[in-house]
């Protein structure tokens, strides 16, 4: 093992190439420093360029160097590997494209066990001591978990801004839905949302007007709705359930979708996301403004003319082939390649990305402010070898970007100790964590799944995962007592919860069947399946946490994440309520009910005499939550640290609580919100060390 | 019944796995060449199963396809000799779902297999990934339903 200081001195550091880092690094290479007027401008508003400081970044990656490729034939050979590695995988799940790599593990659903307290399952990356095991994976490469993402974007609802207040459950977020409004629209806009903004439909909201905004639309137009959509909701659409001595309509809204569909005209021009100075702090406020060019899709990294609009391949997850569904090397690419004089893009050299690089650990200087002085990653060399060399970056000059993911960004903290002298005394310090949350209260939906047969053919595994869902039960007064759930309806048959049609063809063969009749019987079942999801709202509990130990390392002598994770009745009662309201819409289906929760799931429990099962969302969210008061929370509402000047936290891991959206569009709102404070830092610095 | 002939294929037990195959998926013999993959999958089974077993299975479905002389029959012969019988319904099973879903002990047999299973065709769709139907396609019924 070897030893390499850099000297080379960055502006910012950011750690991870997902969704959230590289929106973070698109904005801030958006911008420059203006000298003669001391503040940061858009790249467009530039005079002239002697009197400009270009933004240093240097940003992180612990995947491959072949995942960081962006252009042309190495950017297709990499993608094309991936869907390979795809077509050859039997179990398709959402990591199987990609490499598992031994230098940076991610966690995989075909590691997940049942786990047997006191001892831990150690199939996977994560060790996991439950009771619960954690249900949801990610993948650590370039471009993040948006690889694999469904990527269907709701916003948020007001109410779930604010659990405490309303419900007197869990917390409040530090900012409310009117906050962070402008950054749903700036998100929208860097996603490429599909949707029809005037057929969505929520509880608890009279005025959809003022949700989005009266003369608000998505850049692209709706994802069409599936055909199976359509028949169910000819039975249900306008029904009544019953929950509790209640009855509740049937909300079927077509999903917002980060998938490429027809630009909508009304959307007009594509647009600038631009920093403007305030004399409110933090100083700089970001604005959507007009650009020149009209508004169009953005396709795939290695061919513009590809993926301009779903083409209906119905594997989103794992992998979208045309890349016509959005992932965050598309927002990499726009931080790394600007428009020149000439109108061509072309590569700019104040920003680097390094692969094969895991950040593990941060140092502190207590003499100066409590700065983040010191990055430490080990660099590997190839996938198949084990050695690498140690990294030490000097960070007292840079600002400190970790944007790792829920697991990564608290598995970093936690490494990170330092000694503090107090009242004479020297005691042991953690990197960010004076409230003692970093790690605390992850959380995931719990998705609970019921599947049958349609009284007739739906036609289900095509297009896209989900195009419609019933939004009726996502807010009430329920919530008080129970978990709030949203309903996506999905299109791909059995394929999640029996592993269809794999399956079938199984079964069907076991009972003797084959020739005509077993064809006639697979054909009859396969286009009658359906599947509904019901994704229900964890709350943040302290326990359920990742932490880390001496004990338990990946092959780099980097800490595992340690899972712990539970239930509480809360989530057990929405499940019961979300169950009893799928029994009736069967039944008004006419439906043949195929739901089976068995006691070997792994994800199983009984509630009130009745077994469920249920699966991880994806959503890794919690652990390293935002708020108001830097005894409770680990940072502000801008991301950034409470204890440290230099260092912001991004990621799903800074929402306080989950509601019941598909939290990407959240917490990239929350990224380029963070961003604000971030160029105010980057000016100070500037100001500071010239 | 008869025995397939193959054009461009001098293996007789080719041609008898074509017809009993034939007769276990419920595809035409076109429909299954139109994977473009059934030498490969003769190959294939004859190259990894335990000598004789695969051998055996040709020599059972060339006497069920020689001795039956209508549907009836062949169906009573193949459920007997094959699917219900102790030494062949394992094998029998694995080349249903060989032609179905292109795996084979839990893999696919070559990069094509997996996107040229018979099952997604039956079903009005098309393997996920591959072969896509177009925008909005999944928004009207399927074209031949």
């Amino acid at each position: 093992m070897s030893k390499s200081e850099k000297k080379k001195k960055n502006d910012v550091i950011i750690v991870g190439t997902g969704i959230s880092g590289s929106m973070v690094a698109k904005l801030l290479t958006d911008h420059v420093y203006e000298k003669n007027e001391n503040r940061i401008i858009h790249r467009r508003e530039v005079g002239s360029k002697s009197n400009i400081r270009e933004i240093s970044i240097l940003m992180l990656e612990a995947g491959l160097k072949a995942g960081l490729e962006l252009e042309n034939t190495d950017a297709l050979n990499t993608y094309s590997d991936y869907i390979k590695t795809y077509y050859e995988s039997v179990a398709k799940v959402p990591n199987s494209p990609y490499p598992n790599l031994k230098q940076a593990p991610s966690p995989d659903v075909i590691h997940i066990r049942k786990i047997t307290p006191p001892f831990p399952d150690k199939t996977g990356y994560l060790v996991q001591f439950g009771p619960m095991p954690f249900a949801s994976d990610s993948i650590r490469i370039g471009g993040g978990t948006t690889l694999h993402w469904l990527g269907t974007t709701p916003r948020m609802l007001p109410n779930d801004f604010k659990l405490k207040n309303k419900y007197n459950r869990a917390v409040d977020w530090p900012i409310d839905y009117d906050e962070l409004k402008p950054y749903y629209e700036m998100a929208e806009f860097e996603i490429g949302v599909s949707g029809n903004v005037h057929v969505q439909q929520y509880p608890e909201i009279t005025d959809m007007d003022e949700y989005y905004g009266k003369d608000y639309v998505f850049p692209m137009k709706e994802i069409p709705q599936s055909y199976m959509d359509k028949k169910i909701m000819e039975k249900l659409s306008g029904e009544n359930v019953k929950m509790g001595s209640e009855n509740y309509p049937l909300i079927f809204v077509p999903s917002p979708q980060a998938r490429n569909s027809t630009p909508n005209p009304k959307f007009k021009n594509t647009k600038l996301i631009k920093a403007q100075k305030t004399k409110k702090l933090p100083n700089y406020r970001l604005v959507l403004d007009e650009d020149k060019e009209k508004y169009a899709a953005i396709g795939a990294t290695w061919n513009p003319y590809l993926g301009e609009r779903c083409e209906g391949n119905a594997s989103c997850v794992p992998i979208c082939p045309v890349q016509a569904k959005y992932n965050a090397l598309k927002t990499l690419k726009k931080a790394l390649y600007k428009r020149n004089d000439n109108d061509s893009l072309t590569r700019i050299d104040n920003i680097e990305v390094q692969a094969q690089s895991v950040v593990y650990k941060l140092e502190v200087d207590t003499s100066d402010n409590e700065r983040i002085t010191k990055l430490y990653l080990r660099k590997y060399f190839s996938e198949d070898k084990s050695d690498f060399v140690e990294e030490v970056i000097d960070t007292s000059e840079s600002i400190v970007v970790l944007a790792a993911n829920a697991f990564e960004n608290p598995k970093i903290l936690l490494n990170s100790k330092y000694l503090k002298i107090e009242n004479n005394k020297t005691v042991e310090r953690t990197v960010a964590n004076r409230s003692d949350q970093v790690g605390r209260n992850l959380m995931d939906h719990m998705v609970l799944l019921t599947w049958g047969l349609f009284p007739e053919p739906v036609y289900p595994f095509r297009g896209p995962g989900s195009t419609t869902n019933i939004s009726t039960f996502r807010d009430g007064d329920f919530r008080g007592d129970y978990a709030p759930w949203i309903s996506p309806l999905d299109n791909w048959g059995w394929g999640w919860p029996a592993f269809s049609p794999g399956t079938d063809i199984q079964e069907f063969i076991r009972n003797g069947q084959f020739g005509t009749e077993l064809k006639e019987s697979l054909k009859h079942r396969l286009t009658r399946q359906f599947l509904i999801h019901f994704e229900i709202e964890q709350l943040p509990h302290p326990e359920n946490r990742v932490t880390i130990s001496e004990e338990y390392l990946d092959v780099m002598g980097i800490p595992r994440p340690i899972v712990h994770f539970q239930l509480t009745d809360y989530e057990k009662k929405g499940m019961e309520q979300a169950k009893l309201v799928s029994d009736q819409m069967m039944k008004q289906m006419g439906a043949k009910d195929y739901t089976d929760y068995r006691e070997g799931d792994n994800n199983t429990f009984v509630y009130n005499n009745v077994r469920y099962s249920y699966n991880g969302a994806g959503h890794v969210v919690g652990t390293h939550r935002m708020g108001d008061d830097p005894n409770k929370s680990v940072t502000n509402n801008y991301c950034k640290a409470w204890d440290h000047p230099n260092l912001y936290i991004v990621g799903a891991g800074n929402m306080p609580t989950l509601g019941t959206s598909n939290p990407t569009l959240t917490l990239t709102a929350l990224a380029i919100r963070s961003v604000e404070s971030i160029l105010s830092d980057i000016e100070q610095n500037i100001k500071y060390n010239k | 019944m008869r025995i397939n002939e193959i054009i461009n294929i001098n293996d007789f037990y080719y041609e008898v796995f074509m017809s009993i195959s034939k007769a276990l998926t419920g595809f035409s013999i076109e429909e299954l060449q139109s994977t473009g993959l059934s030498i490969e999958y003769y190959n294939y089974i004859l190259n990894s199963m335990e000598s004789g077993t695969f051998v055996e299975f040709l020599s059972v479905s060339k006497s069920i396809l020689e001795t039956s002389s209508n549907e009836d029959e062949l169906k009573k012969n193949i459920t007997d000799s094959l699917v219900t019988a102790k030494d062949m319904k394992v094998i029998t099973s694995k080349i249903i779902n060989v032609w179905y879903l292109g795996s084979w002990n839990g893999t696919y047999i070559t990069q094509l297999s997996y996107t040229e299973g018979l099952i997604w065709k039956l079903m009005e769709s098309h393997p996920p990934g591959a072969k896509q139907p177009g925008f909005k396609s999944w928004s009207v019924k399927p074209f031949n339903s």
